[in-house]
C-alpha cells in the first residue's frame, strides 16, 4: 500500500519538476504516457520489442546449450578444471561491452553481432556457477552411485546434474537479466536491431518523449524477465530446500 | 568428486601455467603473417598498445576513464550502503521506496544513459553521475537484504549486552551483513565499469571507450584491439583489487566458515 503511495509521490514529483523547468529534453509523465500509447499503436515498435526478446533469447539459449555441459566437464575433470582456470578467471570480470568493438568490426552491426555478445555475457556466469556446483557435489552420493553399479554417464546425469542444479539455477538467474542488458547495449552502442537502437535513434533525433517511453518499456521488460526467472527457477527447483514451502 | 585422481598436483599446477602461455603463443604465431584486416598480428597490437597507452594517452584518456570508474564506484558503494542501511532500519521508508527502486533496477542500466545525456549533455560530470546512479542499486539491495537476514537472536543478544544503537550498527549488524554487501559491491563494480565504457562510447570525445570505438569505426584494427586489451586489463585489475579488499575485510568470516566446515 505504502509502495503505491511511493509511486504516486514519485510521479507527482516528476510532474512538478517537468512543469517548473524548461528544456526540450524535459518530458512530463503525461507526455511520456502519450508517447507510450502512440508507440503501442505502431507495428514498428512491436517489431523492435519482438526483436529484442528474440535476440536475447537466442544468445541466452546458446549460452545454456554451451555453458552447462562445459561447466559440468570443467567441474568434473580436474585436468580440464586446471587447464581452463586462468583463461576463465581472466575473462570472467570482462563484460561483453569490452569486446563489442571487435565483434562489430568482424560481424557488423547485425543480429549475429548482438546474439554473440549476449552469448558471451551469459555463458561466463553459467560455466562458472555450473562448475562450482559440480565441485560441491557430495562425494558420498557419487560413491553410493558407484556401488549401485551406475556407469559414469549415469552418475553425471542422475547424481551430479541434479545436485548441481541449484547452482545452475543461480547461473540462469544471473544470466537472464544480463541477456536483456546486453541486447540493449548491442543495439544502443553497436547498432544491432531492437529497442536499444531505437533509443539511440530517438536520442539522436531529439524525440525525447519517445526516448522516455522506451526507457519505461525497458523497465517493464526487465520486471517481466525477473518474474519469469523466479517462476522457472521455482518450478525447476521446487524440491530444493531453499524453495520448499511449508516444511 | 573427480575422475582423474591419478594426476599429481605439481602436474596440474604446471598445466594451469602452461595453457595460458600456450594460448598467447599460439595467438602470436598464428597471427604473425596475418594480412586479415580484422585480425592483425599480435606483434602489431602490442606495438600499438605501447605507442598509444604507454604513455601518450595516459593523462588525456586513461586517467579520466579510470578516475571516473574509481570515483563513481566509491560514491555508489558508500551511497548504496548508507541508503540500504536507512531502508533496513526504517521500515516505512523501505515500503515507500522499495517498488520504485525495484522498477529502476529492472531498467537495463545502459538504457538510462541516453536519458541523462539528453537532460544534462555530454560533460564529464554527467558520466560520473551516470556511473553512480547505475552502480548504486545492487549494493543498496544487497545491504538491505543482508541486514534483514541477520539472525534475530543476534539482535536480541546485542540488546541484552546494552550496546548503543550506533555500536550495534557498526560493530554487529554491518559486519554480519558484510558478506552479502560485498557480493553487491562486486556487481556494482561491474556496472560502474560497463557504464564508464558505455558513456564514453555514446558521444564522448575522450576516454578509452571513445578511442576504442573510434578506432573500430575507422577500421584501425590494431588500435582497436589495443583498446580492447587495455579495457580487459582494467576490468580484470579492478575486480582483483576489490577481491583483495574483500578477503582482507572478511578474513574473519572465511576463517569461521572454514572451521565450521572442518567439524
Amino acid at each position: 500500500m505504502l509502495g503505491l503511495a511511493g509511486v504516486v509521490v514519485a510521479l507527482l514529483a516528476w510532474h512538478l519538476v517537468a512543469m517548473t523547468s524548461s528544456g526540450a529534453a524535459i518530458i512530463s509523465p503525461l507526455q511520456t504516457w502519450t508517447a507510450l500509447m502512440d508507440a503501442f499503436a505502431t507495428p514498428a515498435f512491436w517489431k523492435s520489442v519482438g526483436m529484442t526478446l528474440v535476440v536475447a533469447g537466442q544468445g541466452f539459449g546458446l549460452a545454456i546449450a554451451v555453458g552447462v555441459p562445459t561447466g559440468i566437464l570443467i567441474g568434473w575433470s580436474r585436468l580440464l578444471g586446471h587447464a581452463t582456470r586462468v583463461p576463465l578467471e581472466f575473462l570472467k570480470p570482462i563484460p561483453p561491452i569490452v569486446i563489442m568493438p571487435s565483434v562489430i568490426l568482424i560481424l557488423g552491426p547485425t543480429q549475429d553481432m548482438a546474439v554473440f555478445l549476449i552469448f558471451y555475457g551469459c555463458v561466463m556466469p553459467i560455466i562458472y556457477q555450473t562448475a562450482t556446483g559440480v565441485k560441491e557435489v557430495d562425494p558420498v552420493a557419487v560413491e553410493t552411485g558407484r556401488s549401485y553399479g551406475m556407469g559414469r554417464a549415469e552418475i553425471l546425469y542422475r547424481i551430479v546434474f541434479p545436485s548441481a542444479s541449484a547452482f545452475i539455477g543461480t547461473a540462469l538467474r544471473i544470466a537472464m537479466p544480463t541477456a536483456l542488458i546486453v541486447a540493449v547495449v548491442a543495439g544502443l552502442l553497436g547498432g544491432g536491431p531492437g529497442l536499444g537502437r531505437d533509443i539511440f535513434l530517438a536520442m539522436s533525433a531529439g524525440q525525447y518523449d519517445y526516448l522516455y517511453a522506451l526507457v519505461v518499456v525497458l523497465g517493464f521488460l526487465g520486471l517481466a524477465v525477473q518474474f519469469v526467472e523466479h517462476r522457472i527457477e521455482g518450478r525447476m527447483l521446487h524440491w530444493h530446500t531453499s524453495y520448499r514451502t511449508g516444511v | 568428486v573427480n575422475s582423474s585422481k591419478l594426476i599429481s598436483r605439481p602436474l596440474l599446477v604446471a598445466i594451469e601455467v602452461i595453457v595460458p602461455v600456450a594460448l598467447v603463443a599460439f595467438w602470436w604465431m598464428a597471427s604473425a603473417n596475418s594480412s586479415n584486416a580484422y585480425f592483425p598480428p599480435l606483434e602489431n597490437i602490442v606495438g600499438r598498445f605501447h605507442a598509444l597507452w604507454i604513455f601518450e594517452h595516459f593523462s588525456t584518456d586513461i586517467l579520466p576513464s579510470v578516475g571516473n570508474l574509481l570515483l563513481g564506484f566509491v560514491m555508489a558503494a558508500v551511497m548504496g550502503v548508507v541508503f540500504g542501511t536507512i531502508f533496513a532500519l526504517i521500515t516505512p521508508l523501505r515500503d515507500l521506496f522499495y517498488p520504485l527502486v525495484n522498477f529502476y533496477r529492472a531498467i537495463p542500466i545502459v538504457a538510462v544513459i541516453p536519458l541523462f545525456v539528453a537532460l544534462l549533455g555530454f560533460g564529464n560530470e554527467v558520466r560520473l553521475l551516470t556511473i553512480v546512479l547505475a552502480a548504486m542499486p545492487p549494493t543498496l539491495i544487497a545491504t538491505l537484504d543482508g541486514l534483514r537476514a541477520i539472525d534475530p537472536q543476534v539482535k536480541e543478544v546485542s540488546l541484552v549486552y546494552r550496546f548503543t544503537q550506533a555500536e550495534r550498527l557498526t560493530r554487529i549488524y554491518l559486519p554480519a551483513a558484510a558478506p552479502q554487501i560485498f557480493s553487491g559491491l562486486q556487481v556494482s563494480l561491474q556496472f560502474s565499469f560497463i557504464v564508464m565504457i558505455a558513456s564514453e562510447m555514446l558521444g564522448a570525445s575522450q576516454g578509452i571507450g571513445a578511442m576504442t570505438l573510434l578506432a573500430q569505426q575507422t577500421f584501425s584494427s590494431a588500435d582497436m584491439w589495443a583498446g580492447v586489451l587495455l579495457l580487459g586489463i582494467i576490468g580484470f585489475l579492478a575486480n582483483l583489487a576489490l577481491g583483495a579488499v574483500r578477503n582482507r575485510v572478511l578474513a574473519w568470516y572465511d576463517g569461521a566458515k572454514q572451521s565450521a566446515l572442518s567439524y
